[in-house]
């Protein structure tokens, strides 16, 4: 068992930051109260490796919650929240329990349970972050970053961003003793009319490990964690495997997509050294 | 039975072109699996960090590595007092650590002071970078190049060099870092980068030893590494007569270390020399 507090405030002062671990005690109590109903969740998971973190912050007078839930089964993991943890564990369970027997092959690729969303993540998100230029995007894909609160991490109003088009507008840390830069929040993907047939024979994404944008290279990496090979009407389980391919060809291989965003069990992001958990949101997607 | 560390420490640092000015104190307490990590409420008395000069030396790598672009730049320098179960101790560290980038080929630097040597010769060699190549037969490493390596090697015990640790400092757990072979884990010492972590068992301050000191100056160098060192794979930038281009080199044998050394932040410290390889 691991127990951490951490808190602090940081101060800006022109181009510099002082920051020191004074306390705030409101924001200790909310953070109690949101670590006890963690707890709470992670208990009634049981049989699984749970880390819970709860923070609250203050940018002048708004305080902004969170709890992020990371349960893990079977070296498998789903970033969730107090609110879902039972949820998410319960399809975790069932996705890990089937023995995992076949490799990975090149076939089309189909986006289950919002995990489309990491694949954009990466390959516009980051790529956004980094002011890339410009690929050639479907025109029915809509990709936006949508914060659930109404300050960023230095106190400016928080606005949807449009990330084919711009940088994610919000400025988000890890933590008091961190440099703000403008990160992603919530990426929510949308389609309008790119309905696709099923390829008889295809690859079936349910839960996506990590991922990667390279910047220098503009290359992304996606670590799936758990898929399936449909053929014949039959599925079976594939061994993990990378997808690893420059973001043009990630634009080129989008071939539809179908229904609402789905809610994917969230991600924690890791850029510069800092983590942070990133909502995800995405139809069912296919990429040829 | 019960284990206290205590950390009370300054840093400023300089990163993505913003200075931060950090004062923070915090113990850890572990009771056999047990870790619980949280801020002590008390002011740090400790001497002052110069945020001006972490400022004028980010400014100055910004100066030297031109025409290259700067990837990530993090430049610190900051104070700390330890105390772990009765025993106190303090160090000041400063550090940089560099990404620049040219075309496709991207560049590491880690110092574990302001000395911008290293730099400026990688940056010369960036900025003339042809494509990549085999590696040649022979080549002589850079001290931050073998630096790098060095943490790597522990568990490979390369023929005929002689890995050490070498004295210097206190470990995460208040017990001093003296000079032995490196032979096979566990480790003696531990190492703690922060009160918010476990402490792990690591070497300290690595050091190659080979009876053949000669560095052949006239073949090919490894000025600096162009991605994280991987087991024994090495991705570098090599130097050679006026030209510069990337490689991939396996190390199969160190054929000479130099007797100079320097200190890099790579593991738990790594003294890199001039190397043949």
């Amino acid at each position: 068992m691991e127990r951490l507090l951490t808190h602090g405030i940081a101060r800006h002062r022109g181009r510099r930051i002082e920051a020191s671990d004074e306390a705030d005690s409101e924001l200790i109590r909310i953070c109690d109260q949101l670590m006890a109903a963690a707890r709470e969740a992670a208990h009634a998971v049981g049989d699984a490796r749970v880390r819970a973190v709860a923070s609250a912050r203050r940018a002048g007078a708004v305080v902004v919650t969170e709890t992020t839930m990371t349960i893990t089964m079977h070296h498998v993991s789903i970033v969730t929240s107090a609110e879902f943890a039972a949820g998410d564990a319960a399809i975790l369970r069932d996705l890990v329990a089937t023995e995992t027997n076949m490799r990975y092959r090149k076939l089309p690729v189909v986006w289950r349970n919002g995990s489309a969303a990491v694949l954009l993540h990466e390959a516009i998100g980051h790529a956004a972050e980094h002011d890339a230029p410009p690929v050639g995007w479907p025109a029915w894909l809509r990709v936006t970053d949508e914060p659930s609160y109404p300050v960023d991490d230095c106190g400016g109003a928080t606005r949807r961003s449009d990330l084919l088009r711009e940088r994610p507008a919000s400025l988000r840390r890890e933590s008091f003793r961190d440099i703000p830069l403008q990160r992603m929040s919530t990426i929510v993907v949308r389609q309008e009319g790119a309905s696709f047939s099923l390829p008889e024979e295809r690859i079936e994404v349910h839960l996506v490990a990590g991922g990667n944008y390279d910047p220098l290279l503009d290359r992304v990496t996606v670590e799936i964690a758990v898929a399936d090979l449909v053929a014949r009407g039959r599925k079976k389980r594939l061994r993990p495997f990378t997808i690893h391919e420059s973001r043009q060809e990630v634009a080129r291989s989008l071939a539809g997509a179908t229904g609402d965003p789905i809610r994917y069990p969230g991600v924690i992001c890791s850029r510069e050294g800092q983590e942070i958990a990133v909502g995800s949101h995405a139809p069912v997607m296919l990429t040829l | 039975m019960s284990e206290i560390y205590r950390k009370r420490g300054r840093v400023a640092r300089h990163e993505n072109g913003q200075t931060i000015l950090v004062e923070e104190a915090g113990e850890a307490i572990e009771i056999g699996r047990e870790f619980e990590a949280r801020p002590l409420k008390e002011t740090a008395e400790l001497p002052p960090v110069d945020a001006g000069a972490v400022e004028r030396v980010a400014r100055e790598i910004g100066r030297i590595v031109k025409p290259n672009a700067i990837e990530r730049l993090i430049v610190s320098e900051g104070v700390a007092e330890h105390e772990f179960n009765g025993v106190r101790w303090s160090e000041s560290t400063r550090r940089i650590h560099l990404s620049i980038a040219h075309r496709d080929f991207r560049l590491l630097v880690d110092r574990g002071d302001f000395e911008l040597g290293d730099i400026e010769r990688a940056a010369r060699a960036l900025e003339n970078v042809q494509a990549e190549r085999e590696p040649p037969p022979r080549i002589r490493a850079r001290p931050n190049v073998s630096a790098a390596l060095l943490p790597s090697l522990p568990t490979i015990a390369p023929p005929n060099v002689e890995l050490r640790q070498m004295a210097g400092g206190t470990d995460g757990k208040g017990a001093p870092v003296r000079e032995e072979p490196i032979t096979a884990p566990p480790w003696t010492n531990w190492y703690r980068p922060s009160y918010r972590v476990r402490p792990v068992r690591m070497p300290f301050n690595l050091r190659a030893h080979c009876e053949i000191k000669v560095i052949d100056a006239d073949v090919p160098e490894a000025v600096a590494i162009l991605a994280p060192v991987d087991g024994i794979v090495m991705r570098v930038l090599i130097a050679d007569r006026g030209i510069s281009y990337p490689a991939t080199v396996r190390i199969s044998r160190i054929d000479a270390v130099a007797d100079e050394v320097t200190w890099y932040p790579y593991g738990a410290g790594a003294f890199g020399a001039s190397m043949m390889l």
